[in-house]
């Protein structure tokens, strides 16, 4: 049928800042989406807050409002722009809900906004827990016994009379927050207390647990003309017990015979039928017992969801684009395959790879939690490999996700020895089957130790409940690398004497020249030259729909050791762009967004562009970013095969983040040429020695410091320097393992943490610079031009990490002078480090001085919010800088300070990972970022902690309890708070200080004292607001109990007397006048005349000549 | 045990056996779909093919008896990239293994069914030559060319039911139906027997007048080998009972009914083997995913001319058609498989003939 033509305008709606559960596959598959309706002719109107993605490009809608993704700030947006239709189905669960409350609200009513894509009686029906049971029901769908709480009584009742264990799944919630598993009474009792609040609507189901059954998921689309296709099936390694995001998936799925494959399908079609999409896509999850193949569903996501994303990467189907045409009226007869480019999109792909998705966790970043797995999703990233067989697949899996592991161990870094498995005593035993029982993110390691430690298939499946024909693959993978290691060279010579057979066969499986040269006892460049002299090379095979039945226009690709070479080189220009692997803490969409940039200023310059990813949640790995993907890891194996193969001009690392630039030296070793800033450049930035040089030779600042490889090297360097002083490895990512030291026996502690993540590299001791204000400064340069892209002041003080920090652009607190000299220091520094591309500096201001904390000669975290703030594509012009152009012919010479203000603030994972302190350090735990965006800075900060998901209060009890030093600074604050009409609680200390300037206070008992205290006060919901700052570096058990209480509840917090401020004057703002919407485009089409200015080299206004 | 492939055009692909030995000549085609290896084993309508799996992991869930569509497995060569080790399914009862050993279906493993598949695309359907006695290209090429030039003999008097098999008891008020078995598959059957119907399955050459005195509500003709030289007739007998009785054609049922209209057939440069072919009806936007395994295609242009047949539903990707029908002459011709959707249900298809049994009784 043809497109609707009722409807003209439709809002999209994004899913907000990156957290666990809801990642930039919803960039993804909103840029497709927004591709489509643009195609159709529709007039798009996006909302997003999270600034990183590429999505919220000014040319990817016609309108795009950066603002806070609540219910209030919608409707002003629907108010203004008056859409016909809303696309709830691409921005995640966030997406999803919001369209549900404007519906309750009855905005959509108000306003004749028609909900396409899935109505909001399909969104009911799958996410409301009763409804779904009901209908699952009636079209004879089995579903686990259960019951719906909506209190702890009723829970417990359920709970009892269905028998232990339990799955416990809060409604309305992504990523199964707050799902547990309860074994007994008093674990139900606590985690049903947890659901009731985590949930939105205050509803918990209480389920029969299916632990240990197959986990199966289907991803089907159906059109309004009734047709439905299935996309693929996926089978979950790690059964039933483990979120599917946390679980090990292969696609498609291996051990269903073909009736029961048959029968999910029509399962499937059923479902998607009943529920009532009709015009979208669903991801339908199933459990079966592997015993008698009885099967029950388990949720039905009635949108685009992470495993979709999953799905369409895996079989080369845009399930995005696709999805949002059928929402539009066509039907899928009418809508082109793109892959194959003769076929349409009504045909079920098949494959003929095996796919393997593998999660990335960062439960380092969160000590004091467990590493386990439960149904509660705790990884933050993911990547995905393609192989011809499981085994290749995934050993590609697992070297994709760069935990420095290259395969299914056999790489020098396994834990334990062969020689200690080969005589394993009991305890080791017992660890080792502990560690396969209990689900945890090394799980796969441990099944390899099980292997060579003797334990039997069988025995592994008991544990574990994997399947047994995984199992197997994995015990093939074990034999083979015994059969290697009886090649291994005694003689230290690097030489092989490996069969070439064997090596074939090796390669085939997966193995890296990595694993190879460890058990080889050879260098990897030797495995590698080994390799080609015997013609052993891979050759790449296609992504096509289609299992090679027709001719793929527009594939992507993905090595094997296979007879044919189907990559299709071309003789033209290219360049090749690194991704950033999977997302993980320090490093997520901000660098993805980069090098999709990259791709479309390369496009724009006349070149081809290769883009090399693994990260299936990416735009970078759609199949129409770049002119050919290859869906590889990015290790440096797999990058010069593809190098070797393609010769390109050049190689771009500049922008997928630490991973391609930790490949730059062996890369230039290697002879490939890197574009942009000079390899010796970035290792002067890397290399402390030759950067104290360098900050010499220009005479900037630097706080004092030294290195140190051991810890009497470094007491010697603290002494010198005095505490407090900052340690951390070089080399790392995200300030892993970074700590701020005041004394000598913590810093040992933390020297040996810190020497095992970085390995050979030293250890950095910087003096810590107390109460400083950092500045951030993101530069673009050409080798003779430079210019500042923006200079970002943080909210919090200096000694938190960059990517943690709140941060304002224009700077909001820093003199004019003071801004000047930073500025001075950055083009210095740009200058003598030649910057071709994009650099980055952090500076720490103190007592009017400058010093340079860091550079980083590489796109960083705020490129996609600087961008966006002054309205000039950095990333892009980078590019275009790297491939020669002049920033004079680009007309971008001078640095934009915008008359608006745009704050940045972070988004962090604590509810994910109970009982972790939520203090700011120099560690980055942040998962995400928000935008806020308006004229001032009161109201761009509230919006950014709305946008954020702080639900700052109007009125209310604020809690505060500040640290002695922070006494003075919270009197004005707390002063204000009053005024606005807060009534203020606080702890004795902190009460002394504001009775002693006459501030009404209510003292409350510290909680060990006395009750009611704070935390009953809190889970009365009569605490709106905490102020409280820790008291000192071991924070005392009752602020931890405090901290941790406030993210159960959600309740508004900050824990610096700076954010403290802002959040003060935000609710002023809040109170005082009314926040307004306004889209990008237009506070950019004000840019361009009399809004911004811009300004010189130092710092002078320049009359705008443009 | 070493194995080759060899393509009549030259083309060499090396693999492993798998338990049987020998050497055999057929006519390759591939299969995209993901899972159904036994199903597609034991259809009588592989019959002397080498049976091509462009899937590359085989065996994971292994065999049971319960899934064989037929009384054996009938291809002359089974291709295929890895075959697992063990199997793991609780439905399982042997392995893949064990199973072509038994059936002494010559397996080739290891073989790079990608490019096989790719090569076969571009180059078109042709003979090939597993074999595991000989492996020298030159003497195999001739072996081929020999073969083609022989008429190969007919599998139909070997697929077939000998004598009239009554398959149910025929209760009050039900329906009776004969299949004229030139491979009839065990899946279509269950879903017949689900729908009521009494069964008398025929020999594939049963003649038309003991066929009229059996008093049938309907005849289905089934699929089968496409190119069988026992086919002539067949179409020659299904011509006699035209407009006598409603029919239903299955694949090649469907073929020698188009044909027995006087209908012609043209080979296909590919053929459609797979689970997930899209056809569509021209008047409305609904269409479906279909099940399909025919090389063989009814020529539009040959049916166009002939009264009271209609083309409802086409090929969504090469418009070949897929399904005709008579309402006149109460006639459903299928080049589609009407498989089962799921567990037990029924393929519309096969509820619309029941309608037509209906009017006629």
């Amino acid at each position: 049928m043809p497109r609707r033509k009722d409807i003209k305008k439709v809002l999209m709606i994004g899913s907000g800042p990156i957290i666990i559960g809801q990642a930039c596959e919803f960039d993804y598959s909103g840029s497709q989406a927004c591709k489509a309706l643009r195609e159709e002719g529709y007039f798009t109107i996006l909302v997003n807050s999270n600034p990183a993605t590429i999505m919220t490009d000014p040319g990817m809608a016609d309108v795009t409002y950066i603002e806070p993704l609540s219910v209030e700030m919608v409707t002003k947006i629907i108010a203004k722009e008056r859409p016909d239709a809303v696309l709830p189905t691409l921005g995640g669960q966030t997406g999803l809900n919001l369209t549900f409350f404007l519906m309750k609200e009855g905005v959509l009513k108000k306003y004749s906004v028609e909900s396409i894509g899935a109505s909001v009686e399909a969104i009911s029906c799958a996410e409301d827990r009763q409804l779904f049971k009901k209908a699952m029901q009636e079209i004879g769908v089995g579903v686990p016994k259960s019951g719906i709480a909506d209190s702890l009584e009723e829970g417990m009742k359920i709970g009892l009379n269905i028998g232990f264990p339990l799955i416990l799944r809060p409604a309305y919630c992504l990523g199964g927050s707050g799902g547990a598993t309860a074994y007994n009474k008093e674990e139900l009792e606590a985690f049903l207390n947890k659901g009731l609040e985590t949930s939105p609507v205050h509803q918990v189901l209480v389920e029969q647990s299916v632990l240990g059954w197959k986990e199966i998921e289907f991803e089907v689309i159906r059109d309004c003309a009734d047709n439905v296709i299935m996309i693929t099936s996926m089978e979950n390694v790690d059964p039933m017990g483990v979120h599917t995001g946390d679980s090990i998936v292969v696609a498609p799925a291996q051990t269903l015979t073909a009736e029961e494959y048959n029968n999910f399908v029509n399962l499937s079609k059923r479902i998607i039928r009943r529920v009532g999409v009709s015009g979208g896509g669903a991801n339908i999850q199933f459990g079966q017992n592997p015993a008698n193949g009885e099967i029950v569903i388990i949720e039905v996501n009635p949108r685009l969801s992470r495993s979709s994303a999953l799905a369409s990467k895996a079989t080369g189907f845009p399930i995005a684009r696709v999805a949002t045409k059928l929402a539009v009226g066509l039907t899928l007869p009418e809508v082109m395959n793109q892959i194959t480019g003769r076929t349409t999109s009504f045909f079920e792909p098949t494959v003929d790879y095996c796919v393997f998705k593998v999660c990335r966790f960062t439960f380092e970043k969160f000590a004091k939690t467990e590493r386990l797995l439960n149904t509660s999703m705790k990884a933050v990233g993911e990547a995905m490999s393609i192989g011809r067989n499981f085994k290749e697949s995934f050993q590609k899996g697992l070297r994709s996700i760069e935990i420095s592991r290259y395969g299914f161990g056999a790489d020098g870094k396994d834990k334990i020895s062969d020689a200690a498995l080969k005589k394993a005593n009991a305890g080791l035993l017992k660890l080792i089957k502990d560690k396969i029982r209990i689900p945890n993110d090394e799980r796969m390691f441990y099944i390899r130790y099980a292997l060579k430690a003797g334990l039997s298939i069988e025995e592994i499946h008991r544990l574990s409940k994997i399947d047994c024909w995984f199992l197997d693959n994995m015990q093939q993978l074990v034999e083979l690398e015994e059969e290697i290691k009886k090649y291994r060279n005694k003689k230290d010579n690097d030489a092989l004497e490996i069969p070439v057979d064997l090596l074939l066969q090796a390669k085939k499986d997966g193995f890296s020249d990595r694993q190879l040269a460890f058990l080889l006892n050879a260098k990897e460049n030797k495995v590698r030259e080994f390799r080609n002299k015997n013609n052993i090379k891979a050759a790449y095979k296609l992504v096509d729909t289609c299992a090679g039945e027709f001719h793929a226009k527009q594939p992507y690709f993905y090595s094997t050791y296979e007879t044919a070479q189907e990559a299709r080189v071309s003789k033209n220009k290219k360049v090749v762009i690194l991704g950033g692997g999977p997302n993980r803490i320090g490093q997520g969409i901000e660098f993805d967004y980069c090098c999709c940039h990259a791709a479309y200023a390369l496009k724009e310059a006349g070149y081809e562009s290769i883009m090399i990813n693994c990260n299936p949640e990416t735009v970078s790995t759609d199949y129409d970013t770049s002119d050919r993907l290859y869906f590889e890891p990015l290790t440096l194996e797999d990058i010069l095969n593809i190098i070797e193969l393609e010769k390109p001009v050049g190689v771009i690392v500049q922008f997928g983040g630490q991973t391609p630039l930790n490949l730059a030296v062996p890369l230039r070793k290697a002879g490939v040429n890197l574009l942009g800033t000079s390899a010796d450049s970035i290792d002067i930035a890397e290399d402390r020695k030759r950067f104290k040089q360098i900050l010499h030779k220009l005479d900037l600042l630097q706080p004092a410091n030294g290195t140190a490889f051991t810890f009497t090297e470094a007491k010697a360097v603290a002494a010198e320097i005095g505490y407090p002083v900052l340690v951390r490895p070089s080399y790392v990512l995200g300030g892993r393992a970074m700590e701020i030291v005041y004394d000598e026996a913590t810093l040992e502690k933390f020297i040996s943490e810190a020497a095992e993540v970085s390995g050979e590299h030293p250890v950095l001791i910087d003096k810590f610079l107390e109460d400083a204000i950092e500045v951030d400064v993101d530069l673009i340069g050409d080798g003779e031009t430079y210019v500042i892209g923006g200079m970002l002041e943080h909210i919090e003080e200096a000694g938190i990490h960059s990517g943690d920090s709140a941060m304002a652009i224009p700077a909001h607190t820093l003199s004019e002078e003071l801004l000047n000299k930073v500025r001075e220091a950055t083009y210095k520094m740009a200058g003598e480090l030649k910057v071709i591309g994009l650099m980055n500096v952090q500076y720490a201001i103190k007592d009017e001085q400058v010093y340079i904390l860091e550079v980083n000669p590489r796109a960083s975290r705020t490129v996609p919010f600087v961008s966006k703030t002054i309205g000039i594509p950095l990333a892009k012009l980078a590019t275009r800088v790297m491939l020669g152009a002049k920033l004079k012919d680009l007309k971008f010479t001078q640095e934009i300070v915008p008359k608006h203000v745009a704050v940045k603030e972070s988004v962090f994972p604590f509810n994910r990972f109970p009982g972790v302190d939520i203090i700011l350090g120099p560690e980055m735990k942040s998962t995400g970022e928000v935008m806020g965006l308006d004229v001032d800075f009161g109201r761009a900060y509230i919006k950014s902690q709305l946008a954020a998901g702080q639900k700052l209060p109007r009125q209310g009890n604020v809690f505060i309890s500040v640290r002695d030093k922070d006494k003075n600074a919270v009197i004005p604050i707390a002063r204000k708070l009053v005024d606005l009409g807060f009534r203020i609680y606080a702890t004795s200390g902190t009460a002394e200080i504001l009775k002693k300037s006459r501030i009404g206070v209510k003292v409350l008992p510290k909680i060990a004292e006395g009750r009611p205290n704070v935390l009953d006060l809190m889970k009365d919901g009569k605490v709106q607001l905490v102020i409280n700052t820790p008291s000192g570096r071991i924070p005392r058990q009752d602020e931890i109990k405090i901290r941790s209480q406030v993210v159960i509840y959600n309740i508004p917090y900050t824990t610096t007397i700076s954010a403290a401020q802002a959040t003060v004057s935000g609710i002023e703002v809040l109170l005082k006048k009314d926040l307004d919407v306004k889209a990008l485009q237009q506070y950019h089409k004000k840019a361009a005349s009399s809004q911004s200015r811009q300004v010189t080299r130092n710092g002078k206004n320049k009359p705008k000549n443009r | 045990m070493r194995a080759v492939l060899v393509l009549e055009d030259g083309r060499v692909f090396p693999g492993r056996g798998l338990g049987v030995e020998g050497e055999r000549i057929g006519e390759l085609f591939f299969n995209t779909a993901v899972v159904g290896y036994q199903e597609m084993l034991t259809d009588p309508a592989n019959a002397g093919k080498i049976l091509v799996l462009t899937y590359p992991l085989i065996g994971n869930y292994g065999c049971a008896a319960k899934f064989n569509e037929s009384k054996q497995a009938w291809p002359f060569g089974f291709v295929i990239k890895e075959n697992s080790r063990i199997y793991s399914n609780w439905q399982a009862k042997e392995s893949l293994a064990d199973f072509v050993k038994k059936q002494k279906i010559l397996t080739i493993q290891g073989v790079d069914t990608r490019t096989l598949a790719v090569h076969l695309r571009q180059k078109g359907q042709m003979l090939g030559v597993v074999s595991t006695l000989n492996f020298e290209p030159k003497g195999l090429i001739e072996k081929i060319k020999a073969f083609r030039k022989n008429q190969s003999a007919s599998f139909l008097p070997a697929i077939s039911a000998h004598k009239p098999e009554h398959l149910t008891k025929r209760r009050s008020g039900a329906k009776k139906i004969g299949i004229l078995d030139l491979g009839i598959t065990k899946s279509i059957i269950r879903q017949l027997e689900a729908l009521g119907l009494a069964i008398i399955v025929l020999p594939y050459n049963f003649p038309p007048k003991e066929i009229l005195r059996l008093k049938l509500h309907g005849l289905i003709v089934s699929s089968g080998p496409e190119e069988d030289p026992g086919l002539r007739e067949v179409v020659e007998n299904v011509g006699d009972l035209i407009a006598k009785m409603p029919m239903l054609g299955i694949s090649t049922g469907h073929q020698v009914i188009s044909r027995a209209l006087g209908g012609k057939l043209a080979k296909m440069k590919l053929g459609h083997h797979g689970v997930n072919l899209p056809i569509y009806n021209p008047a409305s936007y609904k269409g479906a995913i279909t099940v399909q395994n025919h090389s063989w295609v009814v020529d539009a242009d040959s049916l166009a001319k002939i009264k009271n047949i209609k083309i409802t539903a086409y090929n969504l990707n090469d418009r070949s058609i897929e399904e005709i029908e008579s309402k006149k002459l109460k006639i459903i011709g299928t080049q589609y498989i009407p498989a089962s959707p799921g567990f037990n249900e029924i393929n519309s298809t096969l509820k619309n003939f029941v309608k037509y049994l209906k009017r006629s009784s």
